[in-house]
């Protein structure tokens, strides 16, 4: 009977020893810290890198128009409208841009999908292709009634390049995470200064 | 007894670097079932599996203009518009050719332009056997990769293990602007191939 208690805690001391080594691991190669880091806040002037693109926010808008790059919005409706330089960085024409900016859900609902066209011709999210700087806009239809911001967040997501995916194993772009947050004005209009770097 | 521990020890270094040489020297996946190539030149008539295809004349220009609806419009680029014309055909049954790129002499791929989706005879093309038809092969390139480029053709975007026409469309002067030579400043697509 004592035996068997006895060897019982002896189990029970090493199991502990051993998870209490594992969480100390786990503590070490930064298992807890990371959760907890807040995101960089980016400079909305500098060109922000996220693996595929290249991104120079240039300005930020409300519209009431009818339509904002041929895109019809709704009647009675407001838009905010982001134009910002595009780069693609890769080797290959594109058009995986339409999750690298996420409009802050305290402006936006986070159900609205923007509209991505392209400015020089309002062609609706065409591939960009390598090495050459277009304009873009994302236009995202503010909530009914909403008033327009002053100034408003975007979260800036990144991927990681693979040369080969586990699955298929070709090269891809892969594990969104963000990146950082930037705070951008709002102008009054199409007509506003782009941002100065 | 020793000797024996030691030998074993060489023969294990031995298997792991033959394994290691095998690993890094071997083609990998993605590569086995990639698109199997099939090569030519400006002016060949390139045959794959399922198409034949023969690219006639490489034009460049600043502009483009184009008939959308009955009105002109104009697309300008910020690299410059490469036009390919080429001439496709089925070779034993209908098929259709949904995908062209132009790779540049760094490896840059550029698909074809998704501008003009609204134009006629633009890829995708439908090919019956016999019967030849013509089509414009439109990019947007950086003016540094138009010279020594590939014109890559295939039937379907993922063209695992079926043919892939490579055609070189050889070298491409330079203009002062640094343009390629001979770019004109519009090129109407509205023209009769």
């Amino acid at each position: 009977m004592l035996e068997s208690a006895r060897s019982r805690l002896k189990a029970w001391t090493v199991a502990g020893i051993g998870t209490a080594a594992a969480i100390a691991v786990a503590g070490v190669l930064g298992a807890f810290g990371a959760r907890h880091e807040p995101l960089p806040v980016l400079a909305p002037a500098s060109p922000i890198d996220t693996g595929e693109w290249l991104l120079r926010p240039l300005k930020a808008y409300v519209t009431v128009e009818k339509y904002a790059y041929g895109t019809l919005l709704k009647p009675g409706g407001k838009a905010l409208v982001l134009e910002v330089e595009m780069t693609n960085r890769t080797a290959k024409s594109t058009k995986d841009y339409f999750d690298v900016l996420q409009a802050s859900p305290a402006t936006v609902d986070p159900a609205t999908k923007p509209f991505i066209v392209l400015t020089r011709d309002s062609t609706m999210s065409p591939e960009l292709h390598p090495g050459m700087p277009e304009r873009m806009a994302y236009i995202w239809q503010l909530p009914d009634g909403a008033a327009a911001p002053a100034s408003f967040n975007l979260t800036v997501i990144r991927k990681t390049y693979k040369p080969r995916d586990n699955l298929y194993g070709l090269p891809g772009w892969f594990n969104p995470t963000p990146a950082g947050t930037l705070t951008i004005p709002v102008g009054a209009g199409p007509d506003s200064p782009d941002i100065q770097p | 007894m020793n000797m024996r521990k030691s030998a074993n020890l060489v023969l294990l270094l031995v298997a792991a670097v033959f394994c290691y040489g095998l690993q890094i020297s071997k083609p990998h996946y993605g590569e086995l079932i990639g698109p199997i190539p099939a090569r030519g030149k400006l002016g060949d008539t390139v045959v794959g599996r399922a198409f034949e295809v023969h690219a006639e004349k490489v034009e460049f220009a600043r502009k483009l203009t184009v008939d959308q609806f009955g009105q002109q419009r104009v697309l300008t680029t910020g690299g410059v518009w490469a036009v390919v014309t080429v001439e496709i055909a089925a070779r034993s049954e209908s098929t259709t050719i949904g995908v062209a790129s132009w790779r540049g002499p760094t490896g840059l791929t550029y698909d074809q332009t998704e501008r003009l989706s609204f134009m006629n005879g633009l890829l995708p093309v439908a090919i019956d056997p016999g019967l030849p038809r013509k089509a414009r092969l439109i990019f947007e390139v950086r003016p540094d990769e138009a010279s020594d480029a590939t014109l890559l053709v295939s039937e379907k975007l993922v063209a695992a293990l079926d043919s892939q026409a490579e055609i070189a469309l050889g070298p491409v002067a330079v203009a002062a602007d640094g343009l390629p030579a001979g770019t004109v400043d519009m090129l109407d697509m509205a023209q009769p191939l």
